[in-house]
């Protein structure tokens, strides 16, 4: 049996580790609440079967807010997979480079303005993290895209973002700073089904488009000359994939705020448990996602003793460590 | 002869330095052609403007008699192969998988992987003799294992012409060897049309039919190696006065650099 195959088996296994994992903690967060509702019911209240009271707890409130987690999961850390990749940086991400701030600029702009309808906060999301996508890639496109000059570019574009969206929460009216500031903070609170349904519409296509081009990024880690030999584009196309990890990205943050860490930590962990990309690494990747935010949210909402705590700051206090090993540890590499 | 890659007036650009200019150019056809020229003369980027990986500023490439930027990328790499100087060997990717990147001018973005593609990937294993390797990583192998399996992937493109751009550069002798007589091997069963960057005069004028000798960004000569290989031209080119003699092995020119006044403090 060839690596290939073998390879191929074990990140299978790890997928249906994960999924079943998932499914399990989808079933306790769907059971956990004021209202203790048995796990089986739950799930089974998640597709409309049992008694009224509780198909009504699961499926109004508690199921949106679930579901969000998963998608937004998914997507960040698909995002963050391309990310790397297509830059050759283990320490790009969609948070990193200006992206997720880009998102946040727009989100913020909604609230503060008062009379937009809150409903159009992601919309305003994903237009600022596709703005700030198009400043770095005009930027880039005019030099031979350099990858360091990108990330950057990319990192000054966020902490300038994050200074903006700071100066903005100070000088809203109380009411809207505290909107603005949940917003900001990375949270799956009051999440809607509308708001589900368009967001998570919109990254299962864009996944999906994000897997059938597993390919092409195969061929771009060649490096660009033997992209060109192999008659792909290298620039047409790293750009273009970049900006389907863009898309995802914004599209999560309109789910969940600007979560921090997740598209950064997960393509690691995969990369631990079932080596170097192939197709299959991406279904693993987006249940790791997935499996890791909607964790991280139960965690805030239930297990700490502070009420209210969004996931984001979940994510960071487990992703900020994990950071800080990741350098030290490729800086040692680069020494010897 | 005929010719299928020529260039006509070709000009090469990085930013606003001409480093080809005005380059009359027929590759002939089923044959090995090497070029040669001293450091920084625009072999390589002649090779990568040969490619397609370099827009020219005046003149053109053409394959077929079109021009090469008018045919479509993929269309191109199937007829189109490249091996370029420094390949990126992505982390931990094996044998197997890095040549069946090869396929990719003949996938589409629906298609799935079809016996012909594992036949030409298999026939390209055994033809570099790496299938033994097949599920090593390639970062973790030899520099002339690693190189033949690099030749491998752009032999499962299955292309009828091959760019090699300094396919023996970081080999010690023997591999460069090896690495020449795949090359020999795969034109003289393949009826490939090889064209290759080469460093050493001595390998170039044994291994190729036709030398491209390259001066300065233009074309300074272009011929059998045993026409064109002249001590004249050796000392014009690469500013070494020399003898040119036949190969004691193989009969073909030999470049051999006069002796030079011993360097004042060599004398005790």
């Amino acid at each position: 049996m060839s690596a290939i195959v073998i390879a191929r088996r074990r990140t299978l296994a790890w997928c249906a580790g994960f999924a079943v994992l998932l499914v399990a903690l989808v079933g306790v967060a769907l059971s956990t609440g004021r209202l203790h509702i048995p796990f089986l019911d739950a799930l089974r209240a998640l597709f409309g079967v049992g008694d009224r009271p509780t198909v009504l707890v699961v499926q109004q409130f508690r199921a949106p807010r679930v579901i969000a987690a998963v998608v937004a999961g998914a997507a960040l850390a698909l995002a963050g997979s391309m990310t790397q990749r297509l830059l050759r940086n283990p320490l790009a991400s969609p948070d990193v480079i200006g992206v997720t701030g880009g998102a946040s600029v727009g989100a913020v702009l909604v609230i503060a303005s008062g009379s937009v309808p809150a409903a159009l906060t992601p919309v305003a999301a994903v237009a600022g993290g596709l703005a700030v996508a198009v400043l770095i890639g005009a930027s880039a496109w005019r030099s031979q895209v350099s990858v360091t000059r990108l990330v950057l570019v990319g990192v000054a574009i966020q902490q300038g973002l994050a200074a903006v969206v700071n100066l903005m929460i100070v000088r809203f009216p109380q009411e809207l700073a505290g909107q603005a500031l949940q917003w900001t903070s990375g949270s799956l609170y009051g999440r809607t089904w509308t708001e589900v349904w368009v967001a998570g519409g919109a990254i299962v296509a864009v996944a999906g488009a994000a897997a059938l081009t597993h390919r092409r990024v195969a061929v771009l880690d060649l490096g660009d000359d033997s992209a060109g030999g192999l008659g792909l584009d290298p620039r047409r196309a790293r750009l273009g994939l970049l900006m389907l990890a863009v898309v995802l990205a914004s599209l999560a943050a309109a789910l969940s705020g600007p979560i921090g860490f997740v598209a950064l930590l997960v393509p690691h962990v995969v990369r631990r448990l079932a080596g170097p990309p192939t197709p299959a690494t991406l279904a693993l990747t987006a249940l790791t996602g997935a499996t890791l935010l909607l964790g991280a949210d139960y965690v805030a909402l239930n297990l700490l003793p502070i009420h209210g705590l969004p996931a984001g700051a979940v994510t960071a206090t487990l992703g900020a460590p994990w950071l800080l090993w990741l350098m030290a540890r490729s800086e040692r590499r680069s020494l010897t | 002869m005929t010719s299928r890659l020529a260039t006509r007036g070709l000009e090469l650009r990085y930013a606003d330095r001409i480093v080809v200019r005005d380059l009359d150019l027929e590759i002939p056809d089923h044959a090995v052609t090497a070029i040669v020229g001293p450091n920084a003369c625009g072999k390589s980027t002649l090779l990568r403007g040969l490619a397609r990986l370099l827009a020219p500023t005046a003149g053109g490439v053409t394959l077929d008699g079109t021009d090469i930027h008018r045919i479509p990328a993929r269309t191109l790499a199937k007829s189109l192969g490249l091996l370029p100087q420094q390949p990126v060997t992505p982390e931990a990717i094996t044998v197997e998988a890095l040549v069946r990147l090869g396929r990719h001018p003949h996938q589409r973005v629906f298609s799935t992987w079809s016996g012909a593609d594992q036949e030409a990937v298999e026939r390209a294993l055994a033809r570099t003799g790496v299938d033994a390797l097949r599920d090593r990583p390639v970062d973790r192998l030899s520099g002339g294992q690693r190189q033949r399996a690099w030749i491998a992937l752009a032999l499962a493109q299955e292309t009828d012409l091959l760019l090699l751009d300094e396919p023996t550069t970081f080999l010690d002798l023997r591999h460069q060897l090896d690495v020449l007589d795949l090359v020999a091997e795969l034109n003289a069963d393949g009826g490939r049309t090889v064209v290759m960057v080469l460093h050493d005069l001595g390998q170039a004028a044994r291994y190729a039919d036709h030398l491209v000798v390259v001066h300065d960004g233009a074309l300074a000569a272009a011929g059998p190696p045993g026409e064109v290989l002249t001590a004249e031209l050796v000392e014009r080119v690469f500013d070494v006065p020399c003898r040119v003699v036949p190969d004691p092995e193989t009969g073909t020119p030999l470049v051999v650099p006069l002796a030079r006044k011993a360097s004042p403090s060599s004398v005790h």
